[in-house]
């Protein structure tokens, strides 16, 4: 068993890395929760909004905090293209969306997302890149913290708690909430089903894509267009571990996930490998025994 | 089970068969850089008859078959490389690997639905590569080599008999007694449990018998290759594949999986030596069109456009 001060450290590392998880990952719910299907090509779009910092800091210099406005803006396009390429046709019209289109939809997400992978690697090679940029540690105590990773926490937690307001203090939030609880009574009380789901989309994608530009800071060579094939079921799991469509599920299932990777591995002899192998087949029993996720 | 009289077979599986045959007939007589091509292609098609038998034939869509596929091929090179096994001996090996892994996986990940199903095979999926990378007896993250011989003509009958096996019992399944449960299945689960269809015997069954086959083949493949490395077994892109000729070809039918793997490798084969990389963009394109504006595929539009084809093709 490791000593005291690792297992702070590396509790504090599990506890900030798990905060820019959670913000992919809370992409994910609320397009989930709008669409009540996977977008399977999910960590596509946080591999596009990481090249997205990347060439942004390439081109002009930007650092990975300030390229997060832009492609979170990048995203809301690209959310409302997307809902209504392959999310508008299976739910206009219907209750809820049934076993066959959610199947539809599945197998085309995971069509889009060779698409995007083999684009950018024909576009872009398949050579990972990164972005230098490490403005220095901070010392608390005896633990040593990444001042980028610090930063990338508040970011994170100020997304979450915007969208939060967003969603519960705006009527376009009230009403995306609703859309996502009971289609045919949002259209009741004179709702357009459409737009709000639209943008209900596409603010899943500004999410996600202002993630992909956070997460670079924790990956300084490890952007490469197939990276969406680890960050996809990481989100996955978050979002299953936290409960789809809980707004603070995303947060809670992120840093769960994030100290299950890091500190766990103090407990399998080091390897980050097993770890992420454990922190992945969580999944299981908490879809067994508490399907509705860890939050009440 | 009744086994239906040959007479009922039906054209479809007659035609198969001839396909079958013919080309079982003449392997000794083609140019090795052909037969090659075609035995990539019945490994494709068995991977495709696998996936159908779960996602296919019930509806639940699989992303983790990779993983019975990769375990095929390490169970071959486990069993040639360590115990020293005849390779057949080692195919036959990785798809007893394949059977125990579905059981396993299937038994805990069946119980979930429609997304959650995705995911959770998925997440095993991904999971599996991470562990396999740590195990010393599995080449220890470095994948194993082996110095098999070129033997095409092997391979070729090897596959060959697990396909014609595969297309067989897919038959068999769809017309005996259990065919009208898992149609059931598909159409409503809790109706079906009503009526009485052990739904969770019935999907483990067909989950076993899909990994058992997609062991097989994955067996044979790196057979073929003489070799396996973790990254590129546990590719999601083989998945993909498969999912993609049973979309193309049309999920659920006899034929649809043939024409599908058909339809994704010839034209994967020859972009692979114009354009590398390319053939995937346009199998998404393709995946996603046919997906959203013709989910019937290939076989399944045939048959609703043309109703005298119905009694022909299934």
């Amino acid at each position: 068993m490791a000593d005291a001060a690792l297992f702070v450290t590396d509790l504090a590392l599990g506890l900030l890395l798990g905060c820019v998880f959670a913000v992919i990952a809370h992409g994910l719910n609320l397009i989930w929760g709008v669409a009540k299907v996977v977008n399977v090509a999910h960590g596509e779009f946080i591999m596009l909004g990481a090249y997205g910092a990347y060439f942004f800091n390439v081109w002009f210099g930007f650092n990975p905090l300030l390229s997060v406005p832009i492609d979170a803006a990048i995203g809301l396009g690209v959310g409302v293209i997307f809902y209504f390429f392959f999310l508008f046709r299976e739910l206009r019209g219907k209750e809820s969306m049934g076993p066959q289109s959610e199947m539809v939809t599945l197998v085309a997400t995971f069509g889009l997302a060779l698409v995007l992978i083999n684009l950018a690697q024909a576009l872009w090679t398949g050579n990972n890149v990164g972005i230098p940029w490490s403005p220095g540690v901070v010392q608390i105590g005896s633990v040593q913290l990444p001042l980028g990773g610090l930063y990338v926490a508040i970011t994170s937690v100020a997304i979450i708690g915007l969208s939060h307001v967003f969603l519960s203090k705006t009527y376009l939030g009230n009403a995306i909430r609703a859309y996502s609880q009971d289609i045919p009574a949002t259209q009741l009380v004179g709702i357009n089903p459409t737009s709000t789901a639209a943008i209900g989309t596409a603010l899943g994608f500004c999410i996600t894509m202002a993630g992909g530009a956070l997460l670079t800071v924790w990956l300084p060579t490890g952007i490469y267009p197939a990276m969406g094939n680890l960050y996809a079921p990481i989100s996955f799991v978050i979002v299953v571990l936290g409960g789809p469509g809980k707004m603070w599920g995303s947060l809670v299932g992120g840093l769960t996930l994030g100290v299950i990777i890091d500190v766990g591995q103090l407990f399998v002899g080091g390897s980050i490998a097993l770890a992420t192998a454990i922190g992945f087949l969580i999944l299981i029993p908490v879809l067994l025994f508490r399907p509705e996720g860890i939050l009440r | 089970m009744k086994l239906p009289a040959f007479r009922s077979f039906g054209a479809t599986l007659w035609g198969i068969g001839l396909f079958l045959v013919v080309l079982g007939g003449t392997a000794p007589w083609i140019p090795a850089f052909l037969l090659t091509v075609l035995i990539q292609l019945l490994i494709f098609a068995t991977l495709a008859y696998s996936m159908n038998l779960i996602t296919g034939l019930t509806g639940y869509v699989s992303f983790g078959h990779v993983v019975f596929m990769a375990f095929g091929g390490y169970a071959l090179a486990f069993g040639v490389g360590t115990l020293n096994l005849h390779p057949v001996a080692g195919v036959a090996f990785g798809a007893v690997v394949g059977l125990a892994l579905a059981l396993g996986i299937g038994l805990v990940t069946l119980r979930f639905r429609g997304v959650y199903f995705a995911i959770a095979t998925l997440v095993v999926a991904v999971a599996a590569l991470y562990i396999v990378l740590e195990i010393k007896e599995l080449g220890d993250g470095q994948g194993i080599y082996l110095s098999l011989r070129f033997e095409p003509l092997s391979w070729f009958y090897t596959i060959w008999v697990i396909l014609a096996i595969e297309v067989v019992l897919t038959y068999w399944i769809t017309h005996g007694r259990i065919g009208y449960g898992i149609r059931s299945i598909k159409s409503d689960e809790d109706a079906a449990k009503t009526v009485g269809i052990n739904a969770a015997r019935v999907k483990l069954f067909l989950f076993a018998l899909s990994g058992l086959f997609a062991g097989g083949a994955g067996g044979v493949y790196y057979w073929t290759l003489s070799g396996v490395f973790p990254y590129q077994a546990f590719d999601l892109i083989f998945s993909l594949q498969m999912l993609a000729m049973i979309v193309i070809g049309g999920m659920g039918t006899l034929l649809g999986p043939l024409i599908g793997a058909v339809a994704v490798y010839i034209p994967s084969y020859i972009f692979l030596t114009v354009l590398s990389g390319f053939q995937f963009i346009i199998i998404g394109i393709v995946v996603i069109v046919i997906a959203l504006f013709v989910p019937e595929g290939i076989v399944g539009s045939l048959r609703k456009y043309i109703p005298e084809l119905r009694g022909v093709l299934e």
